[in-house]
């Protein structure tokens, strides 16, 4: 049986920043319908990776390509929700939604069904008119996930799109980003610095090391559909995985020189 | 001071202070303490300017003078509104055109530009254009900077969430860029139509028979103090004027500045 490439591939991805080795010899495969978490403290090149992966930058060696074309540049098989939501301010909710659509070229009269139907798919069918400063955070981060999805992306790539909305809000926009997950079996790639939330949302963690070390460690999550159930945070198997992610970043993650300190 | 905490009281003495003034001044005059000469009694300014309103000034009506000041404001900021944001944007998206301007726009940038209206009237004679001229050089530079200013305030996560949406380099300059810029931009047209005035003023004192600058001049050159500050008072109310309706343009289509 011949395979067909995966979804995503990474094969000795390695980016630099001046002198600075910011990714080295990074190597992953995301398949379709896949959610992977891009799990480290800040300075992994967990952004980095996902920057490279949206084309906003290209490597410095190695092979990434998106069914098996190599990444070139930005584009909508891509589409990033980002931490802040970077929403166009002088746009309603509803027209933000609908640049994307537009610019894939959708019919006037059909942007506006679209919209209708993506707005209400996070929940924001009653403010689909509002400007994002009349907006909370978590109504934001909402617009920026129903505006990616009208660019019908391959893969939906995410970074920290919850770090910045209180606890309650960004438990309840996991739980929706994997029932999205369901529902269109887009693939996601999901940076975050929180264990609990990358157990929670992928099904594969990758757990970079601090300063540009690449890859250290990789996890697969095993729970009990459906994921977006609130409850599998509670299960043992949930928490077992969680300490044992920390424990591996806790040991073998930190630079020598602070871990030194910590111990002094 | 935040407009919430702005009650009855505090437009009470907002209005009482100027109203002070005005009867400070007028004690001033009415008692003799200051020539009405130099400074004359505020009735006095306001019979002038009802007398220039009805009866113009020079033999040329009020509308006339204000009508060829506003012209040539009118002509020489629109037109270094178009050349400045036209530079500024490209210069603020492109490096090599902002390389080209740079050193020139810096070199001439800290020098005042009146210093150079003599120049103008050598090359381009005592008329509207180099009063136009000179006008237009002064806002265009303020307009290029803001506008530049504005592109660079543009947060890089906008551009490439619009990029990673499927959009070219020019729908992510003229649907995000654009726009993103434009909070700056109409803060330079505020600032430029400001200076636009003042340059307006002097450019019209150094020759010329129409304009509210030629008033003032005019009417100091003759002793005439009521109406110097007759045409100080009607170029102030253009000013004001043209402020307000760049604001409330700008409340209109930048509506989320200051809010996101």
């Amino acid at each position: 049986m011949s395979a067909a490439p995966p979804l995503l591939e990474a094969v000795d991805l390695s980016f630099r920043y001046d002198a600075e080795t910011v990714l080295d010899r990074v190597s992953f495969a995301l398949s379709r319908g896949e959610v992977l978490a891009l799990l480290g403290p800040s300075g992994c090149g967990k952004t980095t990776l996902l920057n490279l992966i949206a084309g906003f930058n290209l490597p410095g060696s190695g092979r990434l390509t998106l069914e098996g074309a190599p990444i070139a540049g930005p584009g909508s098989d891509r589409a990033v929700v980002f931490q802040g939501g970077a929403l166009f301010d002088w746009l309603t909710a509803r027209a933000n939604v609908e640049f994307a659509l537009s610019c894939r070229g959708v019919a006037k009269a059909e942007r506006r069904r679209a919209s209708d139907r993506l707005l209400a798919l996070v929940g924001l069918a009653d403010v689909a008119d509002r400007f994002p400063y009349e907006m909370s955070g978590g109504m934001r981060q909402r617009v920026g996930v129903a505006r990616v999805l009208a660019a019908e992306p391959r893969v939906m790539l995410m970074d920290e799109p919850f770090a910045a909305v209180d606890v309650q809000t960004r438990e309840t926009l996991q739980e929706e980003v994997l029932r999205i997950n369901a529902a269109t079996r887009c693939a996601i790639v999901f940076v975050t610095h929180d264990i609990e939330e990358a157990v929670f949302v992928a099904d594969r963690v990758l757990v970079l090391s601090r300063g540009g070390g690449g890859v250290a460690a990789e996890f697969r999550v095993d729970l009990p559909a459906p994921r977006w159930n609130a409850l599998n945070r509670l299960r043992p198997e949930f928490l077992r995985l969680r300490e044992e992610i920390y424990l591996t970043m806790k040991d073998g993650l930190r630079p020598a020189a602070e871990s030194r300190h910590a111990a002094a | 001071m935040r407009p919430r905490d702005r009650d009855a009281a505090y437009w009470l003495v907002a209005l009482a202070s100027p109203a002070a003034l005005v009867l400070l001044w007028d004690a001033l005059s009415r008692f003799g303490l200051v020539d009405p000469l130099l400074l004359p009694p505020p009735g006095a300014i306001a019979a002038a300017l009802r007398d220039v309103i009805v009866d113009g000034y020079a033999g040329v009506g009020v509308l006339t003078h204000m009508g060829v000041s506003l012209y040539r404001v009118a002509a020489a900021f629109l037109a270094a509104v178009v050349v400045g944001v036209t530079i500024g944007l490209m210069r603020g998206v492109h490096s090599k055109v902002d390389a080209a301007f740079l050193i020139p726009f810096e070199v001439v940038r800290p020098i005042p530009p009146l210093a150079f209206i003599s120049l103008f009237i050598l090359w381009f004679g005592i008329g509207e254009v180099s009063k136009i001229l000179i006008i237009f050089y002064s806002a265009m530079l303020i307009v290029a900077l803001n506008a530049q200013a504005g592109v660079a305030a543009c947060p890089q996560d906008k551009i490439r969430a619009a990029r990673s949406l499927g959009a070219s380099r020019w729908q992510a300059f003229w649907r995000v860029i654009l726009p993103a810029a434009l909070p700056q931009t109409m803060v330079g047209l505020r600032v430029a139509l400001a200076t636009a005035l003042s340059i307006l003023v002097a450019a019209e004192l150094l020759g010329g028979d129409r304009g509210l600058g030629f008033v003032i001049s005019d009417a100091s050159t003759f002793f005439k103090t009521n109406d110097v500050f007759v045409g100080i008072i009607l170029i102030g109310a253009i000013g004001f004027l043209a402020d307000r309706g760049l604001a409330w343009l700008g409340r209109r289509y930048v509506h989320w500045e200051g809010r996101s």
